[in-house]
């Protein structure tokens, strides 16, 4: 059991379907500072897509847009036909791993998966979601506090979070960050797993190796603008 | 998912951290406490002055413990950047806010009972009588007091700029529903008319309802970019 099975309680979200996610013009302007300047791409269902370049290139910036926790200054992004409208049945279909691990270190594994799944509208039974930590190694911990894991248990917790809900855009921000190398085979394994489903995964990442291993496609961000893609 | 529904997940949530930790609700009853022992050392000398500071006393240890108990909570929300899991869900946004909300007034709840008390024994004041009305004014200014803070505090927790923003913005705020509570409680030891009394408690419930609806309609827009 994978909890591929569940259902989705968002009736917005059944119907809200799409295979594509293109942003148009994208400009992000924080103060005096150009972010983005009219990025111009498109990312695909059963693809992953790398977005590589320096620090402060506006990786992480676009990310954030593409979560649709900023909105851009110009330009805009489309979920297949439907427009960046930052809704609840938007968001429920999308996942994301951040730096951070986004879970409270004062629950255990279980209780936070539990909380994500309930507020993102699925059943928690117990089962099912002692299923998904299998799925990811947490079995052994996942009766203790966060608070405890190492950095490497944190983010198969937080990837755990990211795909519960089988999203359909998956954002991986720098997912390879401090993992040690099985950690980092189990991250791959579930990231071609969401790419298989179906998903549109979204990858940002100064790990190169990761990026040879995972990604059909790659971007490569400067200065806020498209340097360059390569297949 | 219902805006309650989704509150309700919140307040859990908090509700169940605070039981294995004790963290807000020790420090601030701890906090209170110690207000409260210190100032009636300091001014209480016999029973007409008590009943003159009482009021005082309670609602200063009340907005500091307050203030102390929302800083907390937040604290929460920052560490792993919990807050931006809360933001990516499809949970209603003004859920979250009210979830938070209600976790504060539950856990100053627990403080002001055990302030009560201690203020009732500190300056050897017979609240038995008092305990409804009392608590219904500390109730109604807890509301609004837990309503601005969390709308300031949840600024706060994207900003950096979360301990100044509660103790510079939050106080002058809050100063109506303080003032009220501090006057309503001081005119209801003294003995004063229930019609003089209500006409501070009307006050108390427009500023709930006013910041209330505020923190519902402005923590979307305040707490995304």
């Amino acid at each position: 059991m994978s909890g591929r099975d569940w259902p989705c309680y968002y009736p917005a979200a059944v119907e809200l379907d799409f295979d594509r996610v293109q942003a148009k013009g994208l400009v992000k302007v924080f103060g005096p500072t150009r972010a983005l300047s009219g990025i111009d791409v498109t990312f695909e269902a059963k693809t992953v897509t790398a977005v590589e370049g320096p620090n402060g290139s506006g990786k992480s910036t676009l990310l954030s847009l593409l979560s649709l926790l900023a909105r851009p200054t110009r330009g805009e992004i489309r979920f297949g036909s439907y427009g960046a409208r930052d809704t609840p049945g938007l968001r429920a279909r999308i996942g994301v791993l951040a730096h951070a691990a986004m879970v409270y270190p004062d629950l255990t594994a279980h209780e936070n998966l539990q909380l994500a799944a309930e507020l993102y509208g699925l059943p928690s039974r117990g089962d099912e979601l002692k299923a998904l930590g299998d799925r990811f190694g947490l079995g052994a911990w996942a009766g203790r506090p966060a608070r405890t894991y190492s950095r490497g248990q944190l983010q198969r917790l937080s990837l755990a979070r990211a795909v519960l809900h089988q999203p359909r855009l998956l954002l991986l921000d720098e997912p390879s960050t401090g993992l040690d190398a099985s950690s980092v085979e189990r991250l791959v394994t579930a990231v071609l797993a969401e790419r298989e489903r179906g998903a549109i995964v979204v990858l940002v990442t100064h790990d190169s190796a990761l990026s040879e291993r995972l990604a059909d496609h790659r971007i490569e961000l400067r200065q806020g603008r498209l340097a360059e893609a390569s297949a | 998912m219902t805006l309650w529904h989704a509150a309700w997940m919140i307040l859990r949530k908090d509700l169940r951290i605070e039981l294995r930790t004790g963290e807000v609700v020790v420090t601030t009853a701890l906090f209170a406490t110690l207000v409260a022992v210190i100032t009636s050392l300091a001014f209480y000398v016999n029973e007409q002055t008590a009943l003159q500071v009482a009021p005082g006393v309670l609602w200063v240890a009340v907005a500091f413990a307050g203030v102390l108990a929302m800083g907390r909570t937040w604290n929460r929300e920052r560490e792993n950047d919990a807050f931006r899991g809360l933001l990516l869900s499809p949970a209603p946004r003004a859920a979250i806010y009210l979830g938070k909300t209600l976790g504060t007034l539950a856990f100053l709840a627990v403080v002001e009972s055990v302030l009560l008390l201690e203020v009732a024994v500190l300056f050897n004041l017979d609240l038995a009588k008092l305990a409804g009305p009392l608590s219904g004014l500390l109730v109604l200014g807890t509301i609004g007091f837990a309503a601005t803070g969390n709308l300031f505090a949840a600024m706060g927790v994207r900003t950096g700029a979360r301990d100044m923003v509660l103790a510079v913005a939050l106080f002058p705020v809050i100063s109506p529903a303080l003032l009220c509570g501090v006057v309503a409680t001081r005119e209801l030891l003294g003995g004063a008319p229930a019609h003089e009394i209500w006409n501070w408690v009307r006050i108390l419930i427009a500023f709930d309802a006013a910041f209330v609806t505020a923190g519902l309609l402005l923590f979307e827009p305040l707490v995304c970019d």
